[in-house]
């Protein structure tokens, strides 16, 4: 109700008369505006500014009219304002088709025909675009929140559509609502049915594209432009292993591998994106099972344990490992995956012995860096016969000795941000640490590159998952050795131990009232988090995480050896055709039930029969009564004013909902006793 | 009932169609009381249902290609209702009785008021409409109404027979869309009762006839002259309100009746054949005006048709038994 009086604030209103006493179908229209303002609003930050103002200015146009009762606009207004609709969506996205177009032209056209709400027929495509709008905010959000504003939506809707269909009087809306609940909550079978079987397909046209990229990995780097890097805290994929978790100093997810520099900016490698050959990657040891559910991130990249070999085949997606040890996908990865592997935390990989592909990962573009370059040399110089391993050894030494500071504000630097780094100003996070490293190493002739990806987890299990969130993007570097390949450096843990392998060491300052919880009861706001997050987990899990492969998994729990979409499908139209032939027979049941009333009086009708009395079944007990007297005089005293009784128990002011069980017996009773003649049968 | 469609093959349908539903109607057993059971209630898809049924068609394209699971919530959810809604608009009709109490005669021209009685078992009933099958007008026509749990309602239903005689009460439907207006269903009830339909009384009423010479001096003469003349009395209790004369009784204040006890004696015979030359049913029309009017004057009046004679009298059960003389003659 407060929706509809705030679509409705904004323009002088007539003397409000009152909720309660607004005539039934300006009531009715105002709580439809209302329905149709709070599924509207949530869309407004991302409408077009015309749009909201139009939608908000054409419904409270009509409360205004409905509040006055005064008659709808003309057509042809109605159709300019289509018009000058379709003109400013051309306008505002350049087409009229596609999503945000789309969502844009459903919003103003519903706002629109709430001008036009004359018959039935326009109502109903209000209703229909409304169920489209609810639709369209799941492009947006699929979380909790969303969910729960859009089921008051759904509700109203159905709400004002059964109050469409009560004319009779001035039903009360939390009846209509009461109703609708009704319908929709033994309509819950089967939307849980067709939930669960209807079997999923990919996208029959087009990939969904979005390119804002929300998470802490990227494809590429460039080094010196982030001033200060926000902790994004959402989570980015939840890791369960089958025995034992390994030490969070070991969890390396490997994501985008950037070898080929530019001077400024680190991107990924041609060679690196071939296919990986067999035999460049040598796993050692136990395998480590673990299930992994990885939020959408809109990359094709999976960010898997380094090492995982080998990846079972996910539906709708073509995935293949590269040469460079990363696992990607064909498209974007734009829903939740949840899939289980093994990995192999002791390995090697690439190549043993020099080869052509490595020539890449020791360029460096000329001009750039000029003292990182001599300084390289120069160490290079002053150990003659060390191999990589002993050169990246002295790297690291001379960060852990040279003052370098770890700090997600290392401010913003300029052309040569290599040598800023390294020899004046030294503050920097990971990707400076890496970057800088990798520069070192191939100023001294040996093969490096960046490896972005996380490290590290949540310290406490979630429901027995490790947690792995966004702000546990790392960037950490690779240099090759001969004999042994590619080998893994984290010149980040040189300058800030803390920062690998222990978690949330870098948490950033809590806001006001977060910090007030914190204050009053420290631990308080990590559980609450903690606990909000599992239900979010369990929301994804089970509701956005749905796919096909839980769909057969299902299947396989009950009992199925080799499940297939078509399985789906037979179970399906079994249960749906079962559901139904439950429904026919409720009907059946239904008809032979009869209430305890009708009951008892069709065998009241049949005993006044028999003593010569007829009886309607639409005469009510009370003329029953009258005539038994007629017919049968005093003698039929004590039965009638039975009779009287039960009328009164049945319409009386305390009207009973079934008759008294010693009802019949007494009136049996005292029909036997009376001396009545029974009609001659 | 549209209007007619202009295609020949259109006709050909609708005439088809007519003849079906007549042969259909025909087979159905007349009855005043109607309990409404699977095998009497229909049910069919409304456009708006088969609108709904494509925006559920959209509605699942679009998170199929956007891979929502809210979505398919949505979708699964609205789809769910929907077939739900068949069920419980099916039993809103299911179990409900109708009773139909007998009919009050009316004149041709008027219109017939059907009370119907709906009775409900323990569930409650909305949004039952009831109409007569051959409406024009479907929306217009129905007459809506809730039927609480266990308990009795009225609807009625009003239609305007065309001619005078005993007729056959016009089929009745009872229809519901409630909860959702997905689908419709509906019942055909032919009750038994018939309606009994009096002459059209003529408009306006031509003067009454002149008594008879045998029932000279009368009251009646002289009304039908100016009708001033009647004697005057103060007012009795138990004077029909139409015997006051209400603007003496403003000018002095006090009430007075108009003394009519003389007229009471005489008789006047409404005949048929002394009617004035015109058709039967303008002669009918004419006589029952005449009852009418001889009844409101408080004459006793007899009636004379041809194979029918009523003896002078008044009084509503006379009156009645004229104009159902008038109603059935021939």
């Amino acid at each position: 109700m407060a929706v509809t009086s705030a679509a409705s604030a904004p323009l002088p209103r007539p003397a409000w008369p009152g909720w309660r006493h607004l005539p039934r179908e300006t009531r009715d229209t105002l709580f439809l505006l209302g329905v149709i303002a709070w599924t509207v609003v949530p869309h407004v930050p991302r409408l077009p500014w015309w749009c909201s103002l139009m939608t908000a200015a054409m419904l409270a146009w009509r409360a205004l009219l409905a509040l006055r009762n005064a008659p709808l606009p003309p057509r042809w207004l109605v159709v300019v304002l289509l018009v000058a609709v379709g003109a400013l969506t051309l306008l505002s996205h350049r087409t009229l088709l596609g999503r945000d177009a789309g969502v844009t032209l459903v919003v103003a056209m519903m706002a629109l025909k709430t001008l036009e709400l004359r018959a039935r027929r326009d109502a109903f495509v209000v209703f229909f675009l409304g169920f489209f709008v609810v639709l369209t905010q799941f492009l947006q959000s699929q979380s909790i929140a969303v969910a729960a504003a859009m089921l008051v939506s759904v509700w109203g809707l159905m709400t004002a559509l059964v109050l469409a269909h009560m004319p009779a009087g001035r039903p009360a809306i939390a009846q209509a609502g009461r109703l609708a609940a009704r319908t929709a909550l033994l309509g819950a079978p089967v939307m849980a049915l067709l939930f669960l079987l209807f079997p999923r397909i990919g996208p029959l046209w087009g990939v969904p594209q979005d390119t804002a990229a929300t998470t802490g990995l990227g494809e590429r780097i460039v080094l010196g432009d982030v001033a200060e890097l926000a902790l994004d805290d959402s989570v980015a994929l939840r890791l369960r292993f089958d025995g034992a978790p390994p030490p969070r100093p070991a969890l390396y997810l490997r994501g985008p591998v950037l070898g080929a520099f530019d001077g400024r900016e680190w991107r990924r490698s041609e060679r690196g994106a071939m296919t990986a050959r067999a035999g460049e990657l040598r796993v050692d040891g136990p395998a480590l099972r673990y299930e992994m559910t990885l939020e959408p991130l809109r990359l094709a990249t999976l960010p898997l344990l380094e090492m995982t070999p080998a990846m079972p085949p996910i539906e709708g997606l073509a995935l293949r490992r590269r040469a460079d040890g990363q696992w990607v996908a064909d498209r974007p990865i734009t829903q939740r995956l949840r899939f289980t592997t093994e990995a192999h935390v002791a390995f090697e990989h690439g190549p043993r012995a020099s080869d052509a592909s490595l020539r890449e990962f020791v360029a460096l573009p000329e001009g750039y860096n000029p003292r990182m370059l001599a300084w390289g040399a120069q160490l290079r110089a002053a150990r003659p016969g060390a191999d990589a391993r002993a050169l990246a050894q002295a790297v690291v030494e001379h960060l852990e000795r040279g003052g370098y500071v770890y700090t997600l504000e290392p401010g913003v630097y300029g052309r040569d941000a290599i040598d800023e780094f390294w020899f004046d100003r030294k503050l920097g996070f990971c990707e400076h640490y890496a970057a800088a490293f990798v520069v070192a190493m191939r100023a001294m002739g040996v093969p490096a590159r960046i490896v972005t990806g996380y490290q590290g987890a949540d310290p406490t299990l979630q429901d027995g998952w490790l947690v792995v969130r966004n702000s546990y993007a790392h960037a950490w570097a690779e240099y090759w050795q001969p004999g042994a390949g590619w080998l893994r450096a984290d010149p980040t843990a040189a300058a800030a131990p803390d920062r690998i392998g222990v978690s949330r060491s870098l948490a950033a300052p809590p806001g006001a009232v977060a910090g007030a919880i914190a204050a009053i009861a420290p631990g308080l706001l990590a559980r609450l988090r903690s606990g909000w997050e599992l239900v979010n987990h369990r929301w994804s899990q089970w509701v956005l995480d749905y796919s096909r492969g839980r769909q057969l998994d299902l299947l396989r729990e009950f009992g199925l050896r080799h499940p297939g979409w078509e399985d789906l499908a037979l179970l399906l139209i079994g249960s749906l055709v079962a559901l139904a032939l439950a429904g026919a027979g409720w009907a059946a049941w239904d008809r032979h039930r009869q209430d305890p009333w009708s009951r008892l009086r069709a065998r009241v009708q049949r005993e006044l029969r028999r003593r010569g009395v007829d009886a309607a079944p639409h005469e009510a007990l009370r003329t029953l009564a009258a005539r038994l007297r007629d017919v049968h005089g005093d003698a039929a005293h004590a039965p009638a004013a039975r009779l009287d009784a039960l009328d009164r128990l049945r319409y009386g002011p305390a009207a009973a909902r079934r008759p008294p069980r010693d009802w019949w017996p007494g009136f049996r009773a005292s029909l036997r006793d009376t001396a009545m003649r029974r009609a001659p049968r | 009932m549209t209007a007619l469609p202009l295609r020949p093959w259109a006709w050909a349908s609708a005439g088809v169609r007519r003849r079906w539903r007549r042969w259909w109607q025909a087979r159905l057993p007349r009855s005043d009381t109607q309990l409404l059971t699977q095998r009497n209630v229909y049910i069919l898809p409304t456009r708006a249902g088969l609108l709904f049924a494509a925006t559920l068609v959209v509605l699942l394209l679009a998170s199929i290609n956007y891979q929502l699971s809210l979505g398919y919530v949505l979708t699964f959810l609205l789809a769910g209702s929907g077939t739900v809604s068949m069920h419980l608009m099916h039993g809103t009709l299911r179990g409900l009785t109708l009773h139909l109490r007998a009919p009050q005669p009316v004149h041709a021209g008027d219109a017939a008021l059907l009370d119907v009685v709906l009775t409900a078992d323990a569930r409650a009933r909305h949004g039952v409409g009831l109409r007569l099958e051959a409406s024009d007008d479907e929306r217009a026509a129905t007459s809506w109404i809730d039927v609480p749990a266990g308990a009795q309602a009225a609807a009625r239903v009003s239609f305007v027979p065309a001619a005078r005689g005993r007729h056959d009460m016009p089929p009745l439907v009872v229809e519901t869309r409630f909860p959702l207006g997905l689908f419709r269903a509906w019942s055909l009830w032919r009750p038994a009762a018939q309606v009994l339909v009096w002459p059209r009384a003529e408009q306006p009423a031509a003067p009454l006839p002149a008594a008879p010479v045998a029932a000279a001096a009368s009251g009646v003469a002289r009304r039908a002259e100016g009708g001033d003349a009647d004697g005057v009395r103060p007012y009795r209790r138990g004077d029909p309100l139409r015997r006051v004369l209400w603007k003496k009784a403003a000018r002095s204040g006090e009430l007075v009746s108009r003394d009519t006890g003389s007229t009471l004696q005489h008789e006047l015979w409404l005949d048929y054949a002394h009617c004035g030359a015109r058709d039967a049913e303008s002669r009918l029309s004419r006589l029952a005006a005449w009852v009418l009017a001889a009844e409101r004057a408080g004459v006793d009046h007899g009636l004379r048709l041809p194979g029918v004679e009523l003896a002078p009298s008044h009084g509503d059960a006379h009156r009645r038994r004229c104009l159902e003389a008038l109603a059935l003659w021939r």
